[in-house]
């Protein structure tokens, strides 16, 4: 066996060590970014009263029916929220993911006392479609420190079928 | 186990040896377990996948895992015992791909699309993942890979790594979400299960083969070649799987179709070999430097870089690439090129760095050892062919010569002649760096099979 071939595989080793180590710097920095929106030591013990997911009808904004976990396309939904439940000295916030992680609809930021006004938050059907898209709906009521969300006090979940 | 032998093996006395296959059985029985254990769990707990879709699913993995156990193992027995062993895989693999037709037809996205549309879907992404396979293999420009086990690496990534990580991506995402805010952290969290489930997954394979086929795993051109081979078999499953669920979500929407062919083109066209493909390979580099370390620690430093180098790249672009949002216009098209090109194209790059490296090293290391073989005097490599078959264009050359001589007949004698003698290169080689345990007779029986080749290409 040559030096020179040696060499060459001890060059190809040390290739993917340096390789490895960009790669540990990368998986650090996702598990940084992973603690920073997911800080330790954030349960406040506050629960948000949902008082149910309902069919809603935008031209009276109101909702009707029972509380359901299920929907067709066609139907429109909103969660209603029992704000008074949640202490005043919190910066809150409530809103919809579609299955993509996409916000489908909000209220908030404010403080409990400032969004009892808003007890509903519908879903929007994204522009440029005829109703919601199909899938898992996630709604969470999320409590904020510093404009980031840290904490979920409440949280639903609602299917919408696709035919 | 050959334990000794006269003449001795280059290196007889390998303690790492011994266990490779123990190890070997050990991570199939893991394999098996853990598709059981998730075929039950999914039978009992998962309302999302038919239940008995989910039983098909698992005798499909086990007929085509033991098809292709019998099929890569016929080509080591003789020609009578041969055509049985052959009849007997093609029967098991067929039972085996007809039951996962069946499961693709029904399984939790495909239901809503229908099997027709699943079916197109799954055609579709045939000549993209085949054409992908081709180039893969044809990257080993020195020492090419038998297709079998390309393919056997592909199968094993379409089929049994996404059946492994269903169940545990399940569990890992249901109880991520619910207890994790949504956003970045949540997506982190989501990205680092995919990165380490999948590329687990989909190494296993490649770990499997580094055990098994110690003969067919030359160094880190081959690992590349294999890893890729598993990446584009994942990519070919996650693509279909994908473009059935938009189009399904899409299609009342009157979308379905652009939904589906712009994932059509983002995953087998513009990621083809920029996402699971390159991960992947990197598992194989790791692997394939391993093959010719002499260390233990080296070894599994290497092996453990490749996942981690595999892991950190699924990693950084399930995590990040939400940080480079496109927009809804023709500039977007131009976005979504770039956003590849940024955060993987990198990752791509290191490995294109290291595969011509690996190239150049075989390839003059082979180059060396045919020399030799020249000079020794034994018959089976000329002085003339050194150059020739040290040079992929020259070696077709000759092959194409061979054609105009004798047609396809002459063509495919010299190509044997050729294999076998990069075949005889390939064994000096580890020989001379105490890096195999077959005997000294393998390399004697090499040369032979040359000289014997040699005589009927002389008599074509």
């Amino acid at each position: 066996m040559s030096a020179v071939t040696y060499d060459q595989l001890q060059t190809l080793y040390r290739t993917l060590l340096v390789f490895a180590t960009v790669a540990v710097v990368i998986l650090s920095v996702g598990l940084i970014e992973f603690v920073y929106f997911e800080p330790p030591g954030q349960t406040s013990g506050v629960k948000a009263h949902i008082e149910g997911v309902f069919q809603y009808d935008p031209t009276t904004q109101n909702v009707i029916g029972p509380d359901r976990s299920q929907f067709a396309r066609n139907e429109q939904f909103a969660a209603k929220v029992d704000w008074a439940s949640i202490p005043d000295n919190l910066t809150i916030d409530a809103k919809w993911y579609d299955s993509f992680g996409s916000i489908e609809g909000q209220v908030g930021p404010g403080s409990p006392g400032r969004l009892a006004a808003e007890p509903l938050v519908p879903v929007t059907v994204p522009p440029g479609f005829h109703y919601v898209l199909p899938g898992r709906y996630t709604f969470v009521v999320e409590r904020l420190s510093d404009g980031v969300p840290v904490e979920v006090l409440g949280r639903r979940y609602v299917v919408v079928n696709r035919s | 186990m050959i334990r000794s032998t006269n003449p001795p093996a280059a290196d007889p006395e390998s303690r790492l040896r011994p266990g490779r296959y123990g190890i070997a059985i050990a991570i199939a029985a893991l394999v098996v377990l853990a598709l059981v254990a998730s075929s039950i769990l999914n039978y009992v707990y998962l309302d999302s996948i038919p239940s008995r879709a989910s039983l098909y699913g698992l005798l499909a993995v086990a007929l085509i895992t033991l098809g292709t156990y019998i099929l890569v193992r016929a080509f080591n027995r003789d020609r009578a015992a041969r055509r049985k062993h052959l009849i007997r895989a093609a029967v098991l693999i067929g039972l085996g791909v007809l039951l996962w037709l069946l499961v693709i037809d029904v399984f939790i996205f495909t239901q809503s699309a229908g099997p027709v549309v699943a079916a197109l879907f799954a055609l579709a992404c045939v000549p993209t993942t085949a054409f992908g396979l081709f180039v893969v293999r044809r990257m080993d420009r020195n020492h090419k890979e038998p297709w079998r086990l390309v393919l056997v690496a592909a199968a094993w990534g379409a089929i049994v790594a996404t059946s492994l990580v269903v169940w545990g991506e399940t569990v890992w995402e249901s109880s991520a979400q619910h207890t994790l805010v949504p956003g970045p952290g949540l997506d982190a969290s989501l990205a680092f299960m995919a990165g380490i489930l999948e590329e687990l997954a989909k190494g296993l394979a490649v770990v499997l083969l580094y055990l098994v086929m110690r003969n067919e795993f030359d160094d880190i051109v081959d690992g590349i070649v294999y890893g890729a081979a598993v990446g584009l078999g994942f990519n070919f499953m996650e693509s279909v799987s994908y473009m059935t669920n938009l189009y399904s979500i899409f299609a009342p929407e009157h979308f379905g179709g652009l939904a589906a062919g712009l994932q059509w083109y983002g995953r087998q066209v513009l990621g083809l070999f920029f996402g699971h493909a390159t991960y992947t390979a990197f598992i194989g580099a790791g692997l394939g430097v391993a093959r010719q370390m002499h260390g233990r620690r080296q070894k599994a430093l290497a092996i453990v870089s490749g996942f981690l180098i595999a892991i950190s790249g699924h990693f950084s672009w399930d995590a990040w690439a939400t940080f480079f949002p496109y927009q809804s216009t023709f500039f977007g098209l131009i976005e979504i090129h770039l956003r590849t090109l940024i955060m993987t194209g990198p990752f791509t790059a290191a490995l294109v760095a290291l595969l011509l490296a690996g190239i150049n090293f075989e390839g003059r290391n082979m180059q060396d050892q045919m020399q030799k073989e020249a000079a020794s005097g034994s018959g089976a490599i000329l002085p003339d062919e050194v150059p020739i078959l040290a040079s992929p264009i020259r070696r077709l050359r000759q092959r194409l010569q061979a054609f105009e001589r004798a047609g396809l007949s002459g063509y495919l004698k010299v190509s044997r002649l050729q294999t076998a003698q990069l075949d005889l290169a390939m064994e000096r080689w580890h020989r001379e760096r105490k890096e195999t345990d077959t005997p000294f007779e393998a390399e004697e029986e090499l040369r032979r099979r040359v000289i014997e080749l040699r005589h009927w290409v002389t008599a074509a």
